[in-house]
Formats: C-alpha cells, structure tokens, sequence
C-alpha cells in the first residue's frame, strides 16, 4: 500500500500530466509503467543541433512553429501559420499576456529554456482545453522535480559563449528532493551583442540581456495529495529590435502559482489538480537611442492577470476524460506620450491600450474511447464566455462612434478525431469548430504602430467572433528502421480579423504612412502540410527530414500575409562512443504567394547549413558535455518571409557550449 | 541551499516594485483644462435706487466669449423694465473707444428671471486699454443709465480662444468658440459664435454712447468648414476622422462636431463661407502626412490645447 502511494505520488509530480498515457493505466503495476513512459518522454529543451539553445530555438525546431522575427531576441512565434492572437500560449495552463502593443514580448520570451521541461504544441481545437483558440495550443510546461524516497540533490550548470553576437550565457538548476518536500530553483543570465549578417555587417540594436530565475516548492500533504508554490521572474534589459524604430529598456515578468493536487486511487475520478495564479507584466519601449528619430514617443505598457485553472481526469474502462475550468481576468493597459527633441514639453497623450479588462471563463473536455487497441476515439469541446471591458471607451469611440463599454462573447468549441493503427501504419482523421475572441490590440487597440506594413493600427470592439472550421489528417508508417509520416490540415475561417486601409484616418506615429482598422473578412482559408521521414543508416548514423508547406488565401483568393513558403529541414546524426556529430541543412524555397496588399515582398529561397559536435565526459560524479559548432557555415546573407522589415538574419556562428550534470 | 532560495525569492520581489508609474489620464485631463459651470457676479452698479448685477461663468470676465445674466433689482420688478441695453466698451491710448461683439438688447427671460446675452471681449484689460460697461433701461417711463469699469482677463483655457479677421467682403469677423470648455478624447460637440463689426453709415450722433457706431450682429446663414489637425512638427499634420462641418442653430450659434483623437495641441483649420457659399476667409490646408514638418494651417484658424 505505502509502495502505491509512493508510487502515485512520483506520477503525480511526474509533472508530464499527460492524460492519455495516465489513463492507460489498469492498475497499480502498470501505474510503474506508466511512470518510466513519462520519464522517457519527457523531452529535453535542446534541438538535434545544439545542446544549450533558447526557448525559440526550441520552438522553431517544431514544424508546425514559425516565427516572425524582429531581431535577435523575443520571436514571435506562429502555429500553423496563426499569429499568436489565433494561439492559447499558456505557461503550465496559466494564461499570461504579453503587454507590448508591438508583440515585443510574446510569453515565451518571459521563460527560460532550464526552467521548461517540454513545450506540449497541440494543433486546432484539441489545443482549446485551456482556452478558446483557432490556430491550436502552446503550453510551456516547467520543470518540477518528483518527490523521492531518499534526499536527492540533483542540478545541472551550463555555460557557454556564441562568437557572432558574442553571447555569454550562463544557466544553472537545482534541485532538491525527498519524501516530503521538493525544491527546484534556477537561475540564468544571457548577455548578447549585435550581430553580423552574412555580408559580415553588423546589424545594430540587436543586442540583449535576459536574466531569468525560478523557484518551486512543494510539500506533500497526505500520501496522495501535495501543494506547490512557483514564481518565474524574468528581467530582459536594453533589447535592441533592428526591425522597429524603437528597442526594449525594461521588461519584467513576474509569474506566480499555487496549486494543490489531489490523486485518488479508487472511482472514476483520478486526479484532481488545482491552481491559482497571478502573473504582472511590465514592458517599457525606448526610442532615444536611435538617432533618426527626430520625436520620442513613450509607450509603456502593463497587463496584470489572475486565474484559476482545475482540472480533474476521469478513467472509466475504455473511456477516459481531461475536464478543465479555466478562469482569468487580464487587464492591459499600453499608453503614448509623445514628446519633442528637446523632451521638455510633451505634445500628445493617448492610450493604445485604454486599460482593457478581459474576463473569460471556460469549460473544457478532452475525451478518449478506446473501441480496440487498434482505434480510438477522441473527441471533446468547450464552452468559453468572454467579457471586455474598456475604461477609456472614448478612444475606441473615436473611430467606432456609440460603440459599448463593455462586449460579452460566448465561445463554443468542438473537435473529434479518429486514430487507427494498422500494423505499421497509423492513420488519422478530424474536424475541429470553434470560435475566438478578438484579442486586446485587434478590439480595443489605439494607433497601434507596425512597422513591417508602416501602418497604424485602430481596433474594432464590434468585431464578430472568428470562427474556424478545421479538418485534418495524418498517415504514418514505422518500422525499426525507418518512419514516415504526412501530416494536414485544413482550416476555413469565417470573420477572419485583419487590418484593412481605413481611408478617413490619419496617421499618428513618426514612420507611418496610413491607417489601418482591424476588419473582418468573410472568410480565410489556410492549409498546412508537413512531411517527415527518419531512416537509421547504420546504428550510429541516422538522417531526419521535413518538408512543409503552406497556403493560405483571403475571402478575394488574395494571399494572406506570413505563410511560409516550402520550406525544409534534413539533418545527419553520428554518434560514436562518447563523440556526436551533427550536421543539418535548412532553408525556404522561395516565397511565390506573397501579399503585396499586407506589406509583403517576395522572399528569395535561401539554405543554411549547420555543424556541431559534441564529446562527453565525467569528472568524479559530474557528467559533462562539450559541444563546439557553427550555424550558417557558408556564411550566407539571407532573411526570411517572416523577417519584419526584411533584416538580414545572423551570419556565420561559432558556438561552444559545456554543460555539467549531476 | 533552501535559505538562498528564499533570498532570491525575496530578491525578486523587491525589485518587482514599479518601475513608471502609470499616467493618471483624469488627473492631467483635469489639470491642463479648467471647467466653469457657475455663474457668479462679476460686475455691480448701484445707481439711482437700482442695483444692478452682471454675472458671468466663475465670476470673471474672459477674453473671448462670455455668456452674461444681468439681474436688475429695484423699486420696479424686471418684468416691468423696458428698453434694457448692454454696451462694453474700450477705451485705448489715444483715447478712441470701439467695442466689440455683444448683445445690445437684453430681453427679460421670465422663465430665468434675468436678462440673458452674451460678450465677446476681444482683448483683456491693460494699463493702456479699459473696458466699461453701459448699461441703460427704462423703468417708470424714466430712462436710466450706468457705467462700470471692468477687468477682461487672460482666458487661459485655450478652448474658448477667439479671431478675429477681415473678411474678403471688406468686413470685420469675429469667430469666438463657446463649446466644449473641456474637450474630451472623442467627438466634441463645438460651438462658436460668428460675429460681424456694422460700420456706421454716419458719424456719431447724441449723447455718448451712440449705439449706431458700436453694432455688432451675429451673421445668419454662414457655414464654417472644419480641419482639426495637431501642428506639432512631431505629429506630421495628423488629423481625425468623423468631424462636422460648423452650421447655424436657432440660438444664432454654429455647431459642429470636433473628434480629438489625443491629447495635445490642436489646430482647428477653418473656412468660412457666406450664405451663398462664398469663401469670405481661410483655405485649404494639406492633408498629407508629413513628419517632422510643422502642420500648415488655414489663414483662419484657432489653436487649442488640452
């Protein structure tokens, strides 16, 4: 008895929380199963490539992840081609929002790649467990160290130095653990210059500082249930973006949990996890670095949310169920203060943001019904209701006259999938409904600028839900050697929100040329296909592949913008004795279906080749890896469909990482 | 370990204290434009068993446009005075005297009870430059007259600024704005006062004052186009949507809508236009977007600030 509650316990703080492989369970000898699946399954934040990268790295190594880059630093990252208002990006359910009207700050720039275990990426509606989405979900899941029979102290120092923006980082972790109680902690700093392009030319404001520490603690009540506290604080400072008139001085990212987990080990239902949240964000752009800006302009922005998230799993036999209630209230709050060169007399006031609240509040289930071991079932939905409230409502008023305070939404979502193996192969079909608000900027924002159209952006608080039809399907085949996998989807989306010309504006920022209004079109389609293939040359040589490729057209079959052209990632794998080899090629054919009317120009293909090796040794107790490679060995001058303002991306990289373990 | 832990925790919280503070938008709305809603004395004479009382907005009259009560107490009830005038007066240097728009004959408003009107004090007082007020009735079938030095002060709220232009007829305009004192970051409704000089047809005659030198009307029929733009050289000439042509009401007043879509300085950019549609001042201005270049403005135009 005491074993299985030991037992229960390493499963529960197992933090891998996958419901699906949790439900599989029958009884207590295959719970030991499960738990050495979650070990092994929880992946490493590291790419084939490179041992010590960024959270965005990682991402981007995912190929249903794009990014639309505007520097070195804080990547905006697109699922299925969606920009991140179309994405639930949450930090372990915990919703956070960015307060940068710019999207400087997407939430996985306030994590750190040594306070993450894995990124779980779930595509279309199956992602709306933790909230109403269209493009899918990104849940940035942290690192917590299971409770252990005896004191445990485990940690990892990794350190290393990149020679194009002469980045120094340094990140450590610990860990500590026994039955009772756990601690984990880490702490990181990374300091990076400007970096070169592929003409060997620096690319100014491009520099970074990120430090990032978290803490985590938990005690365990009873045999089967704990409580644990988290904080994440995330300070970057003097972030250059060579792609905006205006850099980064200051942001910071507090984000704090406190949960309690209740396991049950009899009835239907088995886990109960529930968590209250805060997280406080505060980003403060600086444009007086740049000399070609003859006015200054302010815009500090700040969004602060609370929130509850509890989740209860239920197995019964062949059917198991995720239910979640997701609640939050977020206000964002981004102002303009625009002064002269002589700075001593301001001579404009407004808020981009007019301290918008959004309230939402949802009820989700994912479900399973297993018919054989062969074909299962999975099908869930959600219900969301969503409530915006803006206090300064006379800055929305001025373009949509008479519109309301406030706007109440309710957001349903649907989705069912059928997987079937047959022997080698695994085949699979969907379909995904759901609807989504319009987030803060495309509702309430305020002479938004962007600078990749050069257009200032008004939102539109009576904009209809968007609503997503989706169909997808994927077929696999595997064997000891080799896989094979094909993988699309399908989305048609009605209300799609996009910034079209608003002719009766004019325009407020320094580098602007118009306005635009955020509109809906009667409807976008998008469609993704990704292709991958592994094959086993020889037991120490292996070869990866992706291909992917995107289409995706408006309502006039115009083009939408940042789709990404074909595009393809192979890589070569050798390992020998305590010596790894990598070498991969990457690159984006060129880009045919550009948007002129969005601010796009045609891309050129580009191709990038990258090496690395890596030797690993002990010293006493500690396991040690040193890894030395270059990104862009052919020094290639390029920039990609997603590059705002087409900035050249880094050039040659020699990078040299060491990495200690115990 | 577990101690070093907790320091940092309480590291991070420590410099987790804010950083700017957030703009209080109410409090400097507040500051920058002053609102008046009452009505105070601002001007007392007491002659011949009458006491007469002039109130204006905050008891103090403004360059600009000043909407008046004149409340007369005496032996005879208001109801039973006849013939009630209202004259200002200015008196320069060299000693000549004009006056400037205002209503001349006041009519008792039962329902207010008081005579309501309006003046639009085209400077403020100076050592040089005094302003009286005549003020004349008849009660009793005796006619009985007043006279009162005043002080016109610098309005400071540029919101109720005034111009004052010859028009391509020949004649002297005068455009007061009356409305909003406190613009807000969304459509304004606004409100000016057109008022034209009538040149005497014949040197003065009488006793001082002689009314006919100093006629001022308010003109019927005209049209004011509008152009709010932001001169700054930082805002490029930026401007705002949905704004209103400004046309005559009832009261004789002209009343459009202005949109401010932020805080700041604004250009309101006029033309104006007779009653057959003639351009009498002002022009077109550009409408381009021109960052760094000081905003162009009408030749008839009103700064405000708020």
């Amino acid at each position: 008895m005491k074993q299985l509650s030991i037992i229960f316990c390493i499963l529960f703080l197992g933090i891998k929380a996958n419901a699906q492989q949790a439900q599989e369970e029958k009884d207590s000898t295959q719970v030991l199963e499960e738990v050495t699946i979650v070990a092994k399954a929880k992946k490493k934040i590291e790419t084939d490539m490179k041992m010590a990268v960024s959270v965005d790295d990682y991402l981007a190594s995912s190929d249903n992840i794009s990014f639309i880059k505007r520097g070195a630093y804080a990547w905006e990252p697109l699922l299925n081609n969606m920009s991140t208002e179309r994405s639930s990006i949450t930090i372990d359910g915990m919703h956070v929002f960015g307060a940068c009207t710019d999207k400087m700050d997407p939430i996985t720039s306030y994590v750190e790649s040594n306070n993450l275990s894995t990124i779980d990426i779930k595509s279309g509606q199956e992602g709306s467990l933790h909230g109403a989405t269209v493009a899918g979900s990104i849940d940035l899941k942290r690192k917590s160290t299971p409770f252990s029979l005896e004191k445990k102290y485990s940690g990892a120092y990794q350190t290393g130095f990149e020679f194009n923006n002469q980045q120094l980082f340094n990140l450590g972790n610990l860990s500590y653990s026994n039955d009772k109680f756990v601690a984990d902690g880490s702490i990181s700093f990374r300091k990076a210059g400007n970096y070169y392009d592929g003409n060997n030319e620096e690319v100014k404001h491009s520099q970074y500082n990120k430090f990032n520490t978290s803490l985590g603690l938990a005690y365990k009540t009873s045999p089967l249930s704990a409580v644990r506290v988290d904080a994440i604080f995330d300070k970057a400072k003097n972030v250059g973006f060579p792609a905006l008139p205006m850099d980064l001085w200051l942001s910071r990212a507090i984000i704090t949990s406190a949960s309690y987990k209740q396991l049950f080990e009899e009835g239907f239902i088995r886990v109960w996890d529930t968590k209250l949240y805060f997280n406080a964000v505060e980003h403060y752009m600086d444009d007086t670095r740049r000399p070609e800006n003859l006015v200054h302009m302010d815009m500090p922005g700040w969004s602060t949310t609370y929130g509850l998230v509890s989740r209860v799993n239920i197995k019964h036999g062949d059917y198991a169920s995720e239910i979640q209630l997701n609640v939050y209230d977020n206000l964002s709050i981004a102002e303009m203060t625009m002064y002269p060169q002589d700075r001593s007399k301001k001579t404009m006031f407004a808020y981009s943001w007019p301290w918008v609240t959004t309230r939402f509040a949802s009820l989700a289930m994912n479900n399973s019904l297993d018919f054989s071991e062969k074909s299962r079932l999975n099908f869930g939905g959600s219900l969301g209701y969503n409530y915006n409230h803006s206090r300064y409502a006379e800055f929305n008023r001025i373009f949509h006259p008479g519109t309301p305070q406030e706007k109440s939404r309710i957001l349903p979502g649907l989705h069912a999938s059928y997987q079937l193996s047959v022997r080698q192969f695994d085949f699979s079909v969907g379909a995904g409904y759901g609807h989504r608000a319009p987030s803060v900027s495309e509702g309430y924002g305020y002479y938004i600028y962007n600078s990749f159209d050069r257009y200032d952006y008004i939102g539109n608080p009576d904009l209809k839900n968007e609503i997503s039809y989706e169909a997808n399907a994927s077929a696999g085949f595997k064997n000891e050697r080799m896989g094979v996998e094909a993988k699309v989807n399908y989305f048609h989306i009605q209300n799609y929100i996009i910034g079209r010309i608003l002719n009766l504006g004019s325009p407020m920022n320094y580098q602007s040329v118009g306005v635009k209004g955020y509109t809906s079109l009667n409807h976008a389609s998008i469609f993704n296909i990704a292709l991958n293939t592994r094959y086993d040359i020889l037991q120490h040589l292996h070869w990866k592949g992706t291909l992917t490729y995107a289409r995706a057209t408006d309502d006039k079959k115009g083009n939408l913008p940042f789709i990404r052209p074909l595009s393809y990632q192979t890589s070569l794998h050798f390992m020998h004795k305590r010596m790894g080899v990598q070498t991969s090629l990457n690159g984006d054919f060129a880009q045919r279906n550009y948007s002129p009317e969005y601010g796009e120009d045609q891309t050129p293909a580009y191709m990038i080749l990258n090496i690395s090796a890596n030797y690993t040794f002990s010293i006493k107790n500690c396991k040690t890896v040193l890894q030395v490679g270059a990104e862009n060995v052919l020094n290639e001058y390029y920039s990609t469909y997603a590059d705002w303002g087409n900035i050249p991306r880094m050039g040659r990289n020699i990078f040299t990482s060491l990495k200690f373990s115990f | 370990m577990e101690k070093a832990i907790f320091f940092l925790a309480i590291a991070c919280l420590a410099v987790m204290s804010c950083t700017k503070e957030k703009t209080d938008y109410q409090a400097e709305i507040d500051t920058v434009v002053g609102e008046h809603s009452e009505f105070k004395e601002a001007a007392s004479i007491s002659s011949a068993g009458y006491h007469i009382s002039i109130e204006a907005l905050n008891g103090i009259f403004y360059k600009g446009y000043n909407e008046i009560r004149l409340k007369i107490s005496g032996s005879q009830p208001n109801e039973n005075l006849s013939a009630v005038t209202f004259l200002p007066v200015i008196t320069n240097a060299e000693g000549s005297k004009t006056s400037c728009p205002h209503r001349y004959n006041l009519v008792y408003s039962t329902d207010d009870k008081y005579f309501p009107g309006y003046v639009v004090f085209t400077s403020e007082s100076s050592t040089n430059e005094t302003w009286e007020l005549h003020i004349s009735f008849t009660g009793n079938d005796q006619t009985y007259s007043a006279r009162q030095n005043i002080t016109v002060r610098e309005q400071t709220n540029k919101n109720l600024n005034m111009t004052t232009f010859v028009g391509k007829d020949g004649e002297q305009y005068f455009i007061a704005l009356v409305a909003p004192q406190k613009p807000k970051v969304a459509e304004n409704e606004l409100v000016a006062g057109i008022y034209k000089f009538n040149k005497p047809d014949a040197p003065p005659s009488g006793n001082f004052p002689d009314p006919s030198q100093f006629s001022y009307t308010e003109v019927n029929g005209y049209a004011l186009q509008l152009d709010p733009r932001m001169p700054e050289p930082s805002m490029g000439n930026h401007s705002s949507p949905n704004n209103k042509d400004l046309a005559q009401q009832d009261d004789g007043l002209y009343y459009g809508v202005v949109n401010y879509t932020m805080t700041g300085n604004w250009t309101l950019n006029f033309i104006m236009l007779n009653q057959n549609g003639k351009i009498l001042k002002g022009t077109e201005v550009p409408a381009d977007f021109t960052p760094g270049v000081e905003g162009v403005k009408s030749e008839l135009y009103i700064d405000i600030l708020f």
